[in-house]
């Protein structure tokens, strides 16, 4: 017994040889890496390497695929060695990839937020080191590698009907590419509603509404699948696919990063800014979509007419839907937040439209389309100055309706945010607007100047039969298409022009009062024992200056 | 000059709920290394200032300073001078107790060796070494409120808040908790903890402030309030003595007569003896004397009670609110 003992301490004393010492290395090399992973990450998957709703999940997923190919092939029988069955093999593995990745994997991410509320766990998370964007990387972390574990268990699967033949390699990851990124937004827009509520009623409706919107997304990445599967033929070598989809993935990830710091902002405390970091997103995604519509303009489509219409479109629902919630924003700026306020004239002229603040939000969403407008004319005017050099590429008869369009586009998204913003700004004055309900405040606005003269339009017989009429003029849907819908400006299309831009006036005047009350907000210092401790901070980073040895250093 | 600034800091501090005001107008400090005992009944509201001490929670009104930090607007710079200790566990499923505090100080951005030896302390320092392998929620209630103790401790913050760390645990595992938050004062630490139980605090803490209902009533060093108590007692300023009266049959009748008399409250008749709180100073419970045996009781026994802690607490607590 002794002997043995002494032996193998002896062993464990002997010099390393090459590769434990190798070993060694890749231990110290996990550790370095195991340190710099996201906490959360790191928790959750020891979490789930031991949980057991995780085991059955993957269980059923190869036992899925095990029975798809079974049957499958017992379908298919002996045609298998000639025919050309790939995609419809592919389809059913589709089928039992995407329920996870669309509905499991998404649902998990919003019940892992809203689990640690339940449990409190949450609050003793968040009085950590952790930032909120690390809480919402880590969660988004673990959800990605759900989808990569569920992948891998399929991929051999996906392996053997590429091997079928009638489907190629790059369809099958075109795919599955495109179903890893819808998995990835469903999970972000998981996460984003796991902290709209900590109660629990709202939890249980957020929780219903959400398992029916991933169904339905689940639905249509199935009719997706199969129309790319029917569709995608040899389009792989079009440079016109490839500019599409960049195009989409910059939208996507401009959306992408809108919902991720919108769900870090929920999770931030009350006194930060919560709001300076998602309007540069607005802005950047303004810039985004300018940039590439210019692009498809100018080379692809070269001055197509639907193009700025396509433009001004997106651009007034993007800046409507992000004033709407901006208006939801408090008027009082913390003091923590005025330390950092824009300072320089500049940046006060500029920047001042970042801070937090619904007045702040209703005029940077009015800026950003004034200058969708303004590109457009400006587009425009180029256009009529280019076909006068090369008549036969470029079609130009967008004179007519689209700037009327624009600047009729313009005035009633103006017109409606400042009608919301007042009326938000009265609610105020007797109880508390979030978010939430100052979005719902603008829709309800919105809503019944569309509704009212429709109810009336149906009930009257005198208007019962007409076409459009400026009974109208209060819904913006119906009287902006009936300015596009022809080749020239209708006689109504004159009169709203005249009127709707000047309603918009009359609002944004009657607000101004309240966003000069916002910008008058200027930096206040910092207080005297954080600027001590920054101090400090600051005497750690930077090394004190090099002491002189020779007077040559 | 460091040292004149307090560690914690309460400024006239309001949390409403609703008409339920929580925490009213509530202002103390607690220095360097002091313990500070936070004692009132249930719903005094000591959670909630707690928990806006942690920056979990927002004032109505007034602020709250760690270290010099307003818990409002800069709860970053709170968060890692203070651990906290809620009056829940908080444990994950499927994580052991290593993993758990594992994850914390990860959460607290300790990285390498300075991670492994931060865990290593706290299970060494709550014994929780032997059970580094267990599940955390299968923890029975000592050793989570254990657990608990060592996350609020992992990143050896400068400022404890503890509330009520030895509610519902059994005497030896009270001991063992005064014990351990004894030895944390001792190494430095300045630390805010809560009971409903003066008692259970007296031995330990430098400073007591008794709240109910939102307002702090008293506040000082134990004896100081016992003192206070006491003179007010003496004095006869409202406040009330416990008496016990020993009486040969006819204490029914002893109780009635008592339930009469203008400075007696909380009448209660037990066999032979009655007990009743008296307010006024040792020449009113003479004069009460001397009434009962003109009225023809036959009183065999007259206790005016020392003042234990729990009287004090008691006085204190029903003396000042109504
Ligand atoms: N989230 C809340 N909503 C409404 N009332 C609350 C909330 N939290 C605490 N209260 C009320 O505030 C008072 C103080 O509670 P608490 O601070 O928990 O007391 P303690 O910890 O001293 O027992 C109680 O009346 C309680 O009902
Ligand atoms: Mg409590």
């Amino acid at each position: 017994m002794s002997s043995e003992v002494e032996l193998s301490s002896i062993e464990v004393k002997a010099a390393p040889t090459a590769p434990a010492r190798w070993w060694a290395a890749v231990d110290r090399a996990m550790v370095w890496g195991g340190d710099r992973l996201n906490p959360i990450l790191v928790k959750e998957t020891r979490q789930a390497l031991k949980s057991r709703q995780f085991v059955i999940t993957f269980a059923l997923l190869l036992l899925c695929g095990w029975v798809w190919s079974i049957l499958g092939v017992a379908m298919i029988g002996p045609d298998i060695w000639y025919g050309a069955q790939g995609a419809d093999m592919f389809f059913g593995y589709y089928a039992i990839l995407a329920f996870p990745l669309t509905v499991i994997v998404p649902f998990g991410a919003f019940r892992s937020l809203a689990g640690e509320q339940e449990d409190r766990t949450y609050e003793l998370m968040s009085i950590t080191g952790l930032g909120p964007r690390q809480i919402i990387r880590g969660k988004l972390g673990s959800a990605v590698l759900q989808m990569l574990i569920y992948l891998s268990a399929i991929s051999p699967c996906l392996a053997f009907t590429y091997m079928l033949r009638g489907i190629d390699a790059p369809t099958i990851l075109f795919i599955l590419l495109y179903l890893s990124l819808g998995s990835l937004a469903l999970s972000v827009i998981g996460l984003l509603a796991g902290t709209l509520t900590s109660e629990k009623h709202w939890q249980v409706v957020l929780s219903v509404v959400l398992i029916a919107g991933l169904f339905y997304a689940f639905g249509m990445s199935f009719l997706l699948a199969g129309v790319t599967l029917a569709e995608l033929h040899g389009v792989f070598l079009q440079p016109e696919f490839w500019q599409a989809n960049a195009a989409f993935l910059t939208g996507y990830a401009g959306y992408f990063a809108l919902l991720f710091y919108a769900a870090a902002a929920q999770l931030s405390f009350t006194s930060d800014n919560r709001s300076t970091r998602l309007r540069i997103t607005m802005v950047v995604q303004h810039v985004l979509l300018t940039g590439w519509m210019a692009w498809l303009w100018i080379w692809p489509a070269q001055g197509e007419e639907e193009l700025p219409f396509v433009f001004l479109m997106f651009l007034g629902i993007h800046w409507w839907v992000m004033g709407a919630l901006m208006t939801g924003e408090s008027p009082e700026l913390s003091p923590r937040v005025k330390r950092q306020l824009p300072q320089s004239f500049l940046g006060r002229v500029f920047l001042t439209w970042l801070n937090p603040g619904p007045g702040t939000g209703y005029m940077l969403a009015v800026s950003g389309m004034l200058a969708g407008l303004v590109t457009v004319g400006m587009a425009l005017m180029l256009v009529k100055w280019i076909a006068l050099w090369s008549p036969q590429n470029w079609r130009f008869n967008t004179a007519g309706t689209t700037l009327p369009f624009g600047i009729l586009g313009f005035s009633y998204a103006t017109f409606y945010l400042g009608l919301g913003l007042l009326v938000i700004r009265l609610l105020r004055r007797f109880t508390h607007v979030g978010i939430l309900l100052a979005a719902l405040v603008q829709v309800l606005v919105l809503l019944l100047g569309c509704g009212v003269p429709m109810i009336i339009y149906m009930l009257s017989t005198y208007w019962y039969d007409a076409d459009y009429s400026l009974l109208q003029i209060t819904n913006p849907f119906w009287s902006l298409m009936h300015v596009v819908d022809r080749s020239a400006l209708p006689p109504e299309g004159y009169v709203l022009l005249a009127i709707v831009p000047l309603a918009a006036l009359l609002v944004f005047v009657l607000n101004l009062g309240g966003i000069v009350r916002e910008v008058r907000n200027v930096r206040i210092a910092k207080p005297r024992r954080v600027a001590e401790e920054d101090a400090e901070l600051a005497a750690v980073k930077v090394p004190p200056e090099p002491v002189k040895k020779s007077p040559w250093d | 000059m460091i040292d004149t600034r307090p560690m914690i800091e309460l400024r006239h501090l309001h949390r409403y709920f609703g008409n339920t005001r929580a925490v009213d107008d509530v202002s103390f400090a607690v220095h360097r290394g002091q313990v500070f005992g936070y004692i009132g009944p249930n719903g005094a509201g000591k959670t909630t200032s707690m928990r806006i001490l942690a920056s979990l929670d927002l004032p109505t009104a007034g602020d709250a300073t760690i270290d010099g930090f307003s818990v409002v607007n800069d709860p970053d710079r709170v968060r890692h001078r203070l651990g906290f200790m809620p009056d829940y566990y908080g444990t994950y499923s499927n994580v052991n107790v290593y993993e758990y505090l594992d994850f914390f100080a990860r959460a607290y951005q300790l990285r390498g060796s300075r991670r492994v030896d931060a865990v290593d302390r706290v299970m060494d320092f709550t014994g929780l070494d032997v059970l580094a392998d267990k599940p955390t929620d299968g923890l029975s209630k000592g050793m989570k409120q254990r657990l608990c103790l060592g996350r609020a401790l992992i990143h050896d913050p400068a400022v404890l808040v503890l509330d009520e760390p030895a509610a519902g645990l059994d005497p030896r595992a009270r001991i063992e908790v005064r014990q351990m938050i004894r030895s944390l004062a001792d190494n430095g630490k300045t630390i805010l903890i809560s009971s409903h139980i003066l008692t259970e605090l007296a031995e330990i803490c430098d400073v007591v402030g008794i709240i109910e209902r939102g307002k702090l009533l008293a506040m000082g060093s134990v004896e100081a309030i016992q003192q206070q108590a006491q003179e007010k007692a003496a004095s006869g300023a409202g406040i009330s003595n416990a008496v016990e009266v020993r009486v040969l049959g006819g204490a029914k009748a002893l109780g009635q007569w008592l339930a009469e008399q203008p400075e007696v409250s909380q009448l209660q008749v037990n066999g032979e003896a009655v007990r009743f709180l008296h307010a006024g100073n040792l020449e009113a419970e003479a004069d009460l004397l001397r009434a009962m045996i003109e009225a023809g009781f036959r009183v065999v026994a007259f206790g005016s009670k020392r003042q234990t802690l729990e009287d004090v607490f008691m006085q204190v607590t029903q003396g000042l609110v109504q």
